[in-house]
C-alpha cells in the first residue's frame, strides 16, 4: 500500500507540475461567471439555475480536466519513456496503475470540489440554500470520475497514442451517456443478432446515467435511500474493479522497448 | 489455454466483479427510470436539436435553462408579436421537458398564454403538465384556477386566486399587471391604484414602469368621472 501511494504521491505532483490546475482556475471564473451572467439574465429562480448550471459545470471542468490529465501524462510516461523509471523501481504494475489512479482521482477530487466549493460560497453569500440532494448529486459525480479515472488509465495502457486514449476516453463519455437510449432500443423488437450485440455494448459501457443526480435533484418522486447508495456503490466499484484488472493485465503484456 | 486462464485469480476477480456490475446495472435501471420511456410524454409535434442535445449529453438541466432564456427573448422580441407568438406553447412544451421542475416556465407561460394571448386552452394544458411533474406545487393550482375563472369571466371568483399567488411573493411580475386590470374590471379602483403605484415603485423594467404610470393616469380618470356620478361606488 505504501508504495502505491508513493506512486500516487508522485502522479498528483507531476499533474500539479503541468499547470493542470490553470485549466481548473479557468474554468471555475468561466463556469462561476457565466452562470452568473445566465441567472440573472434568465427569469424565474435566479438561484437553482446558478445552481444547476455551476454543477454541470463542475462535471465539465471534471471531465476536461479528466482528459487533459491523461493526454498530458501520456506524453511523458509513454512517449518520453518515464515509466522506465519508475518500473524500474520494486514496484509491480498492478501497484503503478493503482498508484496512478490514486493521483488521477485526487487531482479530479480536487477539481470538482474546489469547483463546488466556489459554488457554495457564492450561494451562501447570497443567502441561498442549496436543494436537498446538492450533497448527493456532488458525491454521485466524484464516484462518476473515478469510473471515469480507471477507465481512463486503462486506456492509457491499451492504445498506442496520445491521440487514442483521449479519443476512446471521450467517445466512452458520450457512449456512457447513452445508455438510455441503447436500453431503449433493447426493448423494441430487433434480429436475436442485434439484440446480443446491443446487450453486451449496454453492459461494457460505463452507465453514467446512474451517476446523473443533478439533473434529478428537484424531482419529487426520487428516492435515494440506503439500498440505492449500496448498489450504486456496489455498481462503481464492481465496474472499476473490472477496468483495472483488464488495465493491469493489459500492461503486464505490453512490451516496452 | 482456457484451463489455465480461468484459474488465474485476476480473471475469476474480473468475471466475478463484471458479474456483479451487469447485476446492479440491471437492478439500479428501475431506479434511474421509475417509470419506463414513453415516447408521448414529451411533446413530439416540436422536433428539436437543442431537445435531443439536452438528452443525449445529460446536460438536460443545463441545456434547458439555456433554452428558457431564448423561449424569454422569444416572448421579448416585438417582431413576433405579428404572429401572437406563435411558437410560445410549443416553446414553453420543449423546455419543460427539458426542465420539468423548473416552475417559473409553467407560471410564466400560462399567464403569457392566457392573461396575453387569449389562448387559455394552452396555457391548461401547460399547467396540467406542470401540476402532473409537480403534484405539490402551489402556485400552479392557483394559476390554473384563476385561468378557469377568467375563462368563463368569472373575475370576483378570479381575484383571490391571484391574489393569493402574489402573495407568495415569486409570481411573475406580469401577474400583478392582471390583477391590477381585473381590480378594475369589477370596480375595485382603489386597489387598482395601490397595484399599479406597487409596479412603479418595484419594478426594475422602465417600459412596465411607463405602462403603469399611463394606467395609473387614466385609472385617475375614471375615479374624477364615476365620482361625479351620484351614488358612485368608485372608491370602496
Amino acid at each position: 500500500m505504501k508504495r502505491v501511494l508513493t506512486v500516487a504521491v508522485f502522479t498528483f505532483r507531476e499533474l500539479i507540475r503541468s499547470n493542470i490546475l490553470i485549466v481548473w482556475v479557468c474554468s471555475v471564473i468561466g463556469i462561476c461567471g457565466l452562470s452568473y451572467l445566465l441567472s440573472i439574465l434568465s427569469y424565474g429562480d435566479a438561484l437553482k439555475i446558478f445552481t444547476d448550471l455551476g454543477l454541470a459545470g463542475a462535471e465539465l471542468a471534471g471531465w476536461m480536466v479528466l482528459l487533459l490529465s491523461l493526454a498530458v501524462s501520456y506524453n511523458t510516461e509513454m512517449d518520453q519513456k518515464a515509466i522506465f523509471l519508475q518500473l524500474a523501481k520494486p514496484v509491480s504494475r498492478g501497484e503503478y496503475l493503482l498508484g496512478r489512479v490514486f493521483g488521477f482521482f485526487t487531482m479530479n477530487l480536487l477539481v470538482i470540489l474546489g469547483t463546488v466549493a466556489v459554488l457554495v460560497f457564492m450561494v451562501l453569500v447570497v443567502n441561498g440554500s442549496m436543494p436537498s440532494y446538492f450533497w448527493s448529486s456532488v458525491f454521485f459525480m466524484v464516484l462518476e470520475m473515478l469510473v471515469l479515472t480507471f477507465l481512463g488509465l486503462t486506456y492509457q495502457m491499451i492504445a498506442t497514442s496520445m491521440v487514442r486514449v483521449v479519443l476512446y476516453t471521450f467517445f466512452t463519455i458520450i457512449l456512457g451517456r447513452l445508455i438510455d437510449e441503447i436500453q431503449w432500443l433493447l426493448e423494441k423488437q430487433h434480429a436475436p443478432i442485434l439484440k446480443f450485440i446491443l446487450t453486451l455494448v449496454y453492459y461494457c459501457l460505463p452507465n453514467l446515467d446512474l451517476f446523473n443526480l443533478k439533473d434529478r435533484i428537484y424531482d419529487p418522486t426520487l428516492v435515494l435511500g440506503w439500498t440505492q447508495w449500496q448498489e450504486v456503490l456496489i455498481y462503481t466499484f464492481a465496474y472499476s474493479a473490472v477496468v483495472f484488472i483488464i488495465g493491469w493485465i493489459s500492461l503486464e503484456k505490453r512490451e516496452f522497448r | 489455454m482456457i484451463h489455465s486462464l480461468l484459474t488465474d485469480w485476476k480473471i475469476r476477480i474480473l468475471i466475478a466483479a463484471f458479474a456483479i456490475q451487469v447485476f446492479t446495472s440491471g437492478t439500479l435501471y428501475s431506479w434511474v427510470h421509475p417509470e419506463p420511456f414513453v415516447a408521448q410524454k414529451i411533446a413530439t409535434d416540436v422536433p428539436s436539436a437543442v431537445r435531443a442535445a439536452g438528452y443525449l449529453s445529460g446536460f438536460r438541466l443545463l441545456v434547458g435553462h439555456l433554452f428558457w432564456i431564448r423561449v424569454i427573448q422569444y416572448y421579448g422580441d416585438i417582431d413576433n408579436s405579428l404572429d401572437r407568438y406563435a411558437k410560445l406553447y410549443d416553446y414553453c412544451s420543449l423546455a419543460t421537458d427539458l426542465n420539468p421542475h423548473f416552475i417559473p416556465i409553467y407560471t410564466y407561460g400560462a399567464a403569457a398564454l392566457s392573461f396575453h394571448l387569449k389562448r387559455p386552452e394552452q396555457a391548461v394544458k401547460l399547467l396540467q403538465k406542470g401540476i402532473l411533474a409537480n403534484p405539490s406545487e402551489t402556485r400552479l393550482k392557483l394559476i390554473y384556477a384563476a385561468i378557469a375563472y377568467q375563462n368563463t369571466e368569472q373575475y370576483d371568483k378570479m381575484i383571490p386566486f391571484l391574489e393569493a399567488q402574489i402573495q407568495r411573493g415569486d409570481a411573475p411580475e406580469m401577474l400583478v399587471n392582471i390583477l391590477a386590470n381585473t381590480y378594475t374590471k369589477v370596480g375595485r379602483y382603489q386597489d387598482a391604484v395601490e397595484l399599479w403605484k406597487r409596479i412603479i415603485k418595484y419594478s426594475d423594467n422602465q417600459s412596465e414602469q411607463i405602462e403603469a404610470a399611463q394606467k395609473l393616469q387614466s385609472l385617475y380618470q375614471t375615479i374624477r368621472a364615476s365620482e361625479l356620478k351620484p351614488g358612485s361606488k368608485a372608491l370602496r
